[in-house]
This record gives structure tokens, C-alpha cells and sequence, in this order.
């Protein structure tokens, strides 16, 4: 307890000798976590669009007409697939009843077909819009089934997107990461060189390496996470009304939005236990680094 | 803890031979002194025993434990031990006097009231109290040694290394160190100071290590400065 109340003296005692640079690199981490929420929040809610898409995507599987097929042995076969997340079996009869609610008044003319042509046939879903292609090549080369019908081009689409989506994130959440490391890691590595004399000094008058240390990377871990404060701040100041925004003039999207309050919020306090995370780590590396390099005897 | 060195030479990068193969024992309560001309390697010696420095060749042992292979974890704690008055004084120049000799003691997590006590008491001891807020560059030399032993005794070390310790004091303020000196060491504490004052060894007649190009060429108990 009494060491405690010593090094959060001597952290506060750094963090104001050096209050410019911690500005700068508050600000700093800020922006590039600002970025980094923006970004993933971004891909997160095209996620979110793309799997309420994509369970709605399902391939249809009609089999060969003749009557000496069995069903249920073909609908095991297709079931053991890979790609097949559920599937639904439809009898003639079911389908043609399908078919005739669908088409209403017109139905009457389906009676003109005598003989009901639609044969069994699957509906199939998968969980990934990638998923659809595979499986679309699986179902043709089965000699039961006779014709496939997916909507190719929406899916072919679908998955280009989120694949783009995901990489843009990727490369947003690296590029964060690594300015925002690099900030705290200069910041607390100029912090020790100001005071390496002091250092030495205080490990040859019997202070332990952690409590020399403790007070530098706690400045790096508080100067990461008030940044990520930041951030925070930043992105509920932006998302919310942003939501808004699309609530009035694309209604459409709206139910396919992330718009739930309770996420966004408990994504900002990952995002900010993420960037304490990243200030400990690395003002972490940099004091026991700089620490072994000053304390080794000639 | 009893200091041991057996075999111990020194060489500094490229090859300046610092000390050369010195033995000698100091036991627990001695008092020595370590004399010689400049750059004869006086400080080397001192920074081996603290382990600032490691011998190149031979063994230096401190209480049986051997610097070199002392655990890392280890070394804060034998340093508490060991109060250390270093020849360029070695104070944290962004403390005040007061708060560089507060610090050993919160170091090792005493409570605030008890190193208020014995800050108090040390820098009375080196008479320095009306200093105590100011900075180690507001002071002059021999203040700064001063509140670099007031620092060395805060602890209680039952080793006293002192390299120079009166080195920048006139002689009265000497004596007055020297008087510490001699009551700590009475209490039992290990003290080892090197010294180019010959009137404070020749009057009190300790045990006197002499050294010359970095070779141990007397080691005297009750000698003089000139043999
Ligand atoms: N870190 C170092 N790197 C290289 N050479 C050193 C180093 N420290 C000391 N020396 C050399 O080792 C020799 C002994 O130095 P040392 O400081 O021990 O002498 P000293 O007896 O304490 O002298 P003084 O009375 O002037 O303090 C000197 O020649 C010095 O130049
Ligand atoms: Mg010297």
C-alpha cells in the first residue's frame, strides 16, 4: 500500500514533467483509436449486413423426375455435403401448393399442366455467402439432381464485398495499432532517456527494477487509455447521430445497422481495455528494455 | 558480511589495467582505509565491492556471495545494505535534498511518517536541515557530499562504502564527518573509504590498504599514510 501511494506520486511527477509530449501522444493515440473503432465498427456492421443477407440466400436443388427415385436417401447424400448449414425437403404436392398460393388469381392456369411437373426438390441454406459456389458444383455433379438455381450473381457480389470490407478493416487495425504503439513506445522511451542518470541511481540505492519501473509504464498504460477515452468519446459523439442520419433518409438499412445502443457502448470499453492493453504492452517492452540496458554492471 | 576479493584484476576496454590480481579480507566491524594516487584504482575497487562494476579476472565476494553470480532479484536488497557515498556523489538531480534521501527509504515501502523521522534526523546529523528543500545544483560541492552520506547512513547499512567522503570539506566539516564515521563504526558497521587525506589517516591509525598502478602494495592494520 505505502509503495503504491510512492510510485503513483513518481507517475504523476513524469506524466507532468513531460505533460507536452503526453498531450501530444494523448492526442495521438486518440485520433489513430478513433480510426481504429471507426474502422471496425465500419466492418463489423457490413458483417452484421452480410450474414443477415446471406441467411437468406439458399440454393435449390431440384431433382430428376422419376418415380422410382429415393428421396430419402438423396436428401442424406445432399445433407452430408460440407457447405450445407439447414436444408428443407418440398414434395411435389407441397411445391405446387407453393406455387399456386404465390401466384393467386393465376392460379388456374397451373391446372391447364395436368400432371404436376415439379419434382422433389431441396431448399438449402449455407453460412457463408463463399459457401454457395462449392456447394453449387457439389449438386451438379450428383446424377439425381437435375438443376441447380441460386441467385450467382448477388452471391458472387456478396462475398467480393465482405472480403474487401474485411481486408480495409485489417489494414486500418494494423496500421492503428502500430502508429499508436510506436507513439507510446517513443513517448515513454524519451520519459527513461531524460532520466537515465536517475535510474542508475536509484537501482544502486537499493530501489527494485519494478519500482523504477512501475511509474513509466503506468504512463504509457494511462497515457494509451485516456486516448482511448478519446476515441470513445469521438465515436459515440459520431455513430449515433450518424445512425440517425440514415434512420431519415435510408430507412431501408436501418434494421440491417448495428443501432443497439448496449453494443456500441460495450464496444467502446473494449476499445478502451484494448488500448490500455496496448500502452502496457509496450511502455512494458520499452522501460524493461531501457531498465536492463542502464542497471548492467560494466 | 565480510569482503572478500581473491584474484580480482580489472581491465577496462581496450586494456587499461585498472586493478591487477588483488587478495584481501575485510571482516564484519573493520574500518579501512584505501589510499593511492590518482588513477590508481581506488574507485574500481569500491564499485566492485557495490557491483556497479564486475571483475574481469578473479572473484569478488560479498558476505559469501559471489557479485557475479548474485541473482538479479537480489541485488536491490544487498544494495540497501550497503550505504554508498559515491566520489561523483550520485544525487537525483530533479529531487531536493530532503526527497533524495526520502527516497531510499520509500524504496524499500517505509511508511511516510517513519521516513519523515529519519530523514530528519540524518540531515541534522550532516547539518544540512535549512538545505533540505533545495536541489542537488542549488548546493555546493561539499554540501552535496554531505547530503550524499546523510543518504548513505539513512538505511542503517551495516556496510559504509565512501569513496573520497571529505574530498570536497574543509577541516572542520571533515572532522565532523569523520566523527560519524568512527561512531558508526564503533556500532559495527563495515566502513571502507578511500582518502587523500593524510592527517585523517595518520590520526587514527586503521587498517590501511595502499594501492599503486593498480597493484595492492601494503596492507597495513594501525599504518600511516606513508609507510
Ligand atoms: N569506466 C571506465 N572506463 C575506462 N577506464 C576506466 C573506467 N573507470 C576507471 N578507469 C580507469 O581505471 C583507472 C583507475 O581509476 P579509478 O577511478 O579507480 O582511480 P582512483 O584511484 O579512484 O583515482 P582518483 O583518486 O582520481 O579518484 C584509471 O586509469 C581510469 O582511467
Ligand atoms: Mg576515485
Amino acid at each position: 500500500m505505502t509503495a503504491l501511494k510512492y510510485i503513483l506520486r513518481d507517475m504523476v511527477r513524469l506524466v507532468v514533467h513531460h505533460w507536452v509530449l503526453g498531450l501530444l501522444t494523448l492526442i495521438t493515440a486518440g485520433v489513430m483509436l478513433w480510426i481504429l473503432g471507426v474502422t471496425t465498427l465500419l466492418s463489423l456492421n457490413i458483417e452484421n449486413m452480410l450474414t443477415k443477407l446471406e441467411s437468406e440466400l439458399a440454393v435449390q436443388a431440384y431433382l430428376v423426375k422419376d418415380n422410382t427415385l429415393d428421396v430419402e436417401a438423396v436428401s442424406k447424400k445432399i445433407q452430408s455435403l460440407e457447405y450445407v448449414a439447414s436444408m428443407k425437403a418440398f414434395s411435389p404436392a407441397d411445391s405446387l401448393a407453393k406455387l399456386q398460393e404465390k401466384m393467386g388469381s393465376q392460379s388456374r392456369a397451373l391446372e391447364m399442366l395436368g400432371d404436376n411437373p415439379i419434382p422433389w426438390n431441396f431448399e438449402i441454406h449455407v453460412n457463408r455467402a463463399e459457401d454457395v459456389a462449392p456447394l453449387v458444383n457439389a449438386l451438379k455433379e450428383m446424377p439425381e439432381v437435375e438443376d441447380v438455381v441460386y441467385a450467382g450473381m448477388v452471391v458472387r457480389r456478396i462475398s467480393a464485398l465482405s472480403r474487401i470490407a474485411s481486408r480495409v478493416a485489417m489494414i486500418m487495425f494494423i496500421l492503428s495499432v502500430v502508429i499508436t504503439s510506436l507513439v507510446v513506445y517513443n513517448t515513454i522511451h524519451i520519459s527513461l532517456y531524460s532520466r537515465r542518470e536517475e535510474i542508475g541511481i536509484m537501482y544502486l540505492v537499493g530501489a527494485t527494477r519494478a519500482y523504477i519501473a512501475t511509474p513509466f509504464v503506468l504512463e504509457g498504460t494511462l497515457l494509451a487509455f485516456f486516448g482511448a477515452l478519446i476515441a470513445c468519446g469521438g465515436i459515440i459523439a459520431a455513430y449515433f447521430p450518424g445512425i440517425e442520419l440514415i434512420r431519415e433518409n435510408l430507412p431501408l438499412l436501418t434494421n440491417i445497422l448495428l443501432t443497439d445502443r448496449g453494443i456500441i457502448w460495450r464496444f467502446c470499453a473494449l476499445l478502451a481495455g484494448f488500448g490500455a492493453t496496448l500502452g502496457w504492452v509496450c511502455s512494458y517492452l520499452v522501460v524493461s528494455r531501457f531498465i536492463n540496458s542502464i542497471t548492467r554492471p560494466e | 558480511m565480510n569482503i572478500n576479493f581473491s584474484g580480482v584484476s580489472k581491465i577496462f576496454e581496450p586494456d587499461i589495467a585498472a586493478l591487477v590480481d588483488i587478495n584481501l579480507n575485510i571482516e564484519q566491524g573493520e574500518f579501512v582505509y584505501i589510499i593511492g594516487q590518482t588513477g590508481s584504482g581506488k574507485s574500481t575497487l569500491l564499485r566492485l565491492i557495490t557491483r556497479e562494476l564486475l571483475p574481469s579476472r578473479g572473484v569478488v565476494a560479498v558476505g559469501g556471495v559471489d557479485m557475479r553470480k548474485i541473482n538479479t532479484s537480489d541485488i536491490p536488497y544487498y544494495r540497501r545494505d550497503v550505504g554508498l557515498v559515491a566520489q561523483d556523489f550520485r544525487l537525483i538531480p530533479s529531487l531536493t535534498v530532503y526527497e533524495n534521501i526520502a527516497f531510499v527509504m520509500e524504496a524499500m515501502s517505509v511508511p511516510k511518517k517513519l521516513v519523515a523521522e529519519r530523514t530528519r534526523a540524518v540531515i541534522n546529523q550532516v547539518g544540512l536541515w535549512r538545505r533540505r528543500t533545495m536541489r542537488p545544483s542549488q548546493l555546493s560541492g561539499g554540501e552535496q557530499q554531505r547530503v550524499a552520506i546523510a543518504r548513505a547512513l539513512a538505511n542503517s547499512p551495516s556496510l559504509f562504502i565512501a569513496d573520497e567522503p571529505t574530498g570536497n570539506l574543509d577541516f572542520t566539516t571533515a572532522s565532523e564527518v569523520m566523527k560519524i564515521l568512527f561512531a558508526i563504526n564503533a556500532a559495527g558497521v563495515t566502513v571502507v573509504m578511500s582518502t587523500h587525506n593524510q592527517s585523517i589517516v595518520n590520526s587514527s591509525r586503521r587498517r590501511v590498504i595502499e594501492l599503486v598502478g593498480g597493484r595492492l602494495v601494503r596492507d597495513e592494520k594501525g599504518g600511516t599514510y606513508v609507510s
